[in-house]
């Protein structure tokens, strides 16, 4: 950064500030989950694994990760098709009500998910569907939907359109076309779009708080639901598997479209 | 001995081409079949119908919840009457203790976007105008990192690290100093919700930035500006589609949040969405939680529509691409 040694202070100070608040807690959390003691203190009582071990052998939490594994592949699974086509339409085509249907496809976003998890709740409930686990990802894939839409039109924005003209030119049938040239143009979008859906279905809470029982909680809420009992290390041990679990995500994005992309000026 | 040059008939015969094209064209065929050309005219809408499905589930979802609403609950036999009235919305007038919770609310959605975009804003500015790209690569992880994290992970990172017991408590006790009461209380909530909010903002602020050439910057400190006057007169105007983008995502999200009040809060700074929680199921009140949820989507819908009348749709405008 250019400037005068103020103007690099402040702005590096201000920076030092967010950089901790964003990663103490992560940082904590690590520590924290191997411990061997039995109770989260500080400094940690020596080293080991005990709490994973206790962990994956604790069937309540075994079988929520399992069903969080399960709804977030049925929301990414989902979204990718009708999220890629409705953003192409959106896109790519003349409509009419053009505004009227981007609102709409925004209302899972504008609506506050305390009240779109509710509503569902009532929904499901009058058609009977409460109690099972394909519905909540169903749910999932619904609220996340603008995340996926958005995601990919930045890419449809970012292509040519004459690059599909020219594959019809050369006698391309519309499928090959779209197989071929568009599907490939867009795809750091659907990849951005896929990742971002999994980890924001692995990752939700409330909407599931609602459409879950005893019988079918995820691991949010399983976590959400020990957090208001007693603290126990093993909490600290799932929260790792979360941070694990972003860290790959961030960096399969890394590898596979570039941070960098989130710098574009649109 | 050459080898006979391939016989280009040979070639050209149906059975020797590649079996992904010969499959293309079944698929094509296919389509054809199933969406003939004179339904072209159709094509958008049928690529749109999924997701019109979809969204239509979280619509037929608020029709019930706008009807529960207008129905209210039956004291005697705790169900919803069958005659509709305004009564669930006269409650929520009536009694002062919702109008504490929207006040807390209110307050707590200015501070946290205050607070988000003050930290946010050299972050973004760091991310774009360092000139390491290690840095800069640093920098991103950090901010996704916590962003990938889910909300109830972090507040329970938070309960580790403000608890009775917890990092900062111990370390007071290390230097022989009293114990502070860092949790359940207000403070505690906003500074979650900041610190969840955090990435938002910067994400949504580093594409403004970006958009700024440098050397408007340096025309300005060329000009003998002070780096104070070059980022009050020129940086900040010029990231202003970045700012109402970045405020009115963080001020929406803090609004409508349930956890972070509800765990760092511990039942002493409920916002509305945990007092709609409350009225369906602690109190068992459906028809007031759903009079509680209009509240909330109409006040959030006005805000919004405030903001976008007055400064601009920012960096959230929906931009028309179709040619």
């Amino acid at each position: 950064m250019r400037g005068s040694l103020s103007k690099r202070l402040v702005i590096w100070g201000l920076v030092s500030v967010s950089l901790v608040t964003l990663s103490l807690p992560t940082l904590i959390v690590i520590g924290a989950s191997f411990t061997q003691g039995d109770i989260i203190q500080f400094p940690p009582d020596g080293f080991s694994l005990r709490w994973y071990r206790a962990l994956w052998q604790l069937d309540s939490f075994r079988d929520a990760l399992l069903r969080s594994v399960y709804v977030s592949v049925i929301c990414t699974l989902v979204s990718l098709p009708v999220g890629t086509l409705a953003a192409l339409a959106t896109v790519r085509y003349r409509l009419r009500f053009r505004n009227a249907i981007q609102v709409y496809l925004l209302l899972p976003f504008t609506i506050p998910l305390v009240v779109s998890g509710i509503s569902m709740m009532l929904f499901f409930g009058e058609i009977r569907l409460l109690g099972q686990l394909w519905p909540v990802g169903l749910a999932l894939c619904i609220i996340n939907l603008p995340f996926m839409i958005w995601s990919v039109a930045a890419s449809v924005n970012a292509i040519d359109p004459e690059i599909e003209n020219a594959a019809m030119n050369c006698g391309a049938p519309p499928l090959q076309t779209f197989l071929t040239v568009t599907l490939p143009a867009v795809m750091p979008g659907v990849i951005t779009g896929g990742l971002l859906m999994f980890i924001l279905a692995f990752n939700e809470f409330l909407v599931s708080l609602f459409l879950t029982d005893s019988r079918t909680v995820t691991l949010p809420v399983q976590i959400y639901n020990s957090i208001r009992s007693v603290i126990t290390p093993d909490l600290a041990a799932v929260s790792v598997l979360y941070i694990v679990i972003a860290l790959i995500a961030v960096l399969l994005l890394d590898r596979l479209v570039g941070l960098e992309i989130f710098l574009r000026s649109k | 001995m050459p080898a006979a040059p391939p016989d280009p008939t040979k070639r050209m015969s149906h059975g020797r081409y590649p079996i992904s094209w010969r499959l293309l064209d079944q698929l094509e065929a296919m389509a054809a079949f199933l969406w003939p050309a004179r339904l072209r005219r159709l094509t958008p809408w049928a690529l749109l119908a999924p997701a019109l499905l979809l969204v239509g589930v979280l619509v037929i979802g608020l029709g019930y919840m706008v009807e529960y609403s207008l129905h209210e609950l039956d004291l005697a036999t705790y169900r919803l009457k069958d005659a509709y009235s305004l009564a669930n919305y006269q409650t929520i007038l009536d009694r002062p203790v919702y109008l504490r919770v929207l006040e807390r609310t209110l307050l707590g959605s200015v501070l946290v976007t205050a607070i988000c975009l003050f930290f946010a804003f050299p972050y973004a500015y760091a991310i774009v105008r360092t000139q390491s790209a290690a840095l800069r690569k640093f920098l991103l992880i950090a901010l996704f990192l916590p962003f990938f994290i889910g909300q109830v992970v972090r507040a329970y990172g938070w309960l580790i690290v403000l608890g009775r017991e917890g990092l900062v408590n111990s370390a007071l006790a290390g230097l022989g100093l009293p114990g502070l009461d860092l949790l359940f209380n207000y403070p505690a909530v906003i500074f979650g919700l900041v610190q969840y909010m955090l990435p938002f903002a910067i994400l949504l602020l580093v594409p403004a930035i970006a958009a700024i050439p440098e050397d408007i910057e340096l025309a300005s400190e060329g000009l003998g500006a002070p780096w104070g006057a070059t980022f009050r007169h020129v940086v900040i105007p010029m990231a202003r589609p970045g700012l109402i983008g970045a405020s009115v995502v963080v001020f929406t999200l803090t609004l409508t949040d349930f956890a972070m009040p509800e765990i760092l809060g511990g039942g002493t700074s409920d916002f509305i969405a945990s007092a709609i929680y409350d009225s369906f199921f602690q109190i068992s009140n459906p028809g007031l939680g759903a009079a509680l949820s209009m509240l909330l989507v109409t006040l959030g819908s006005l805000i919004v529509a405030t903001v976008f009348l007055i400064a601009g749709t920012g960096t959230l405008g929906v931009r028309g691409a179709a040619k």
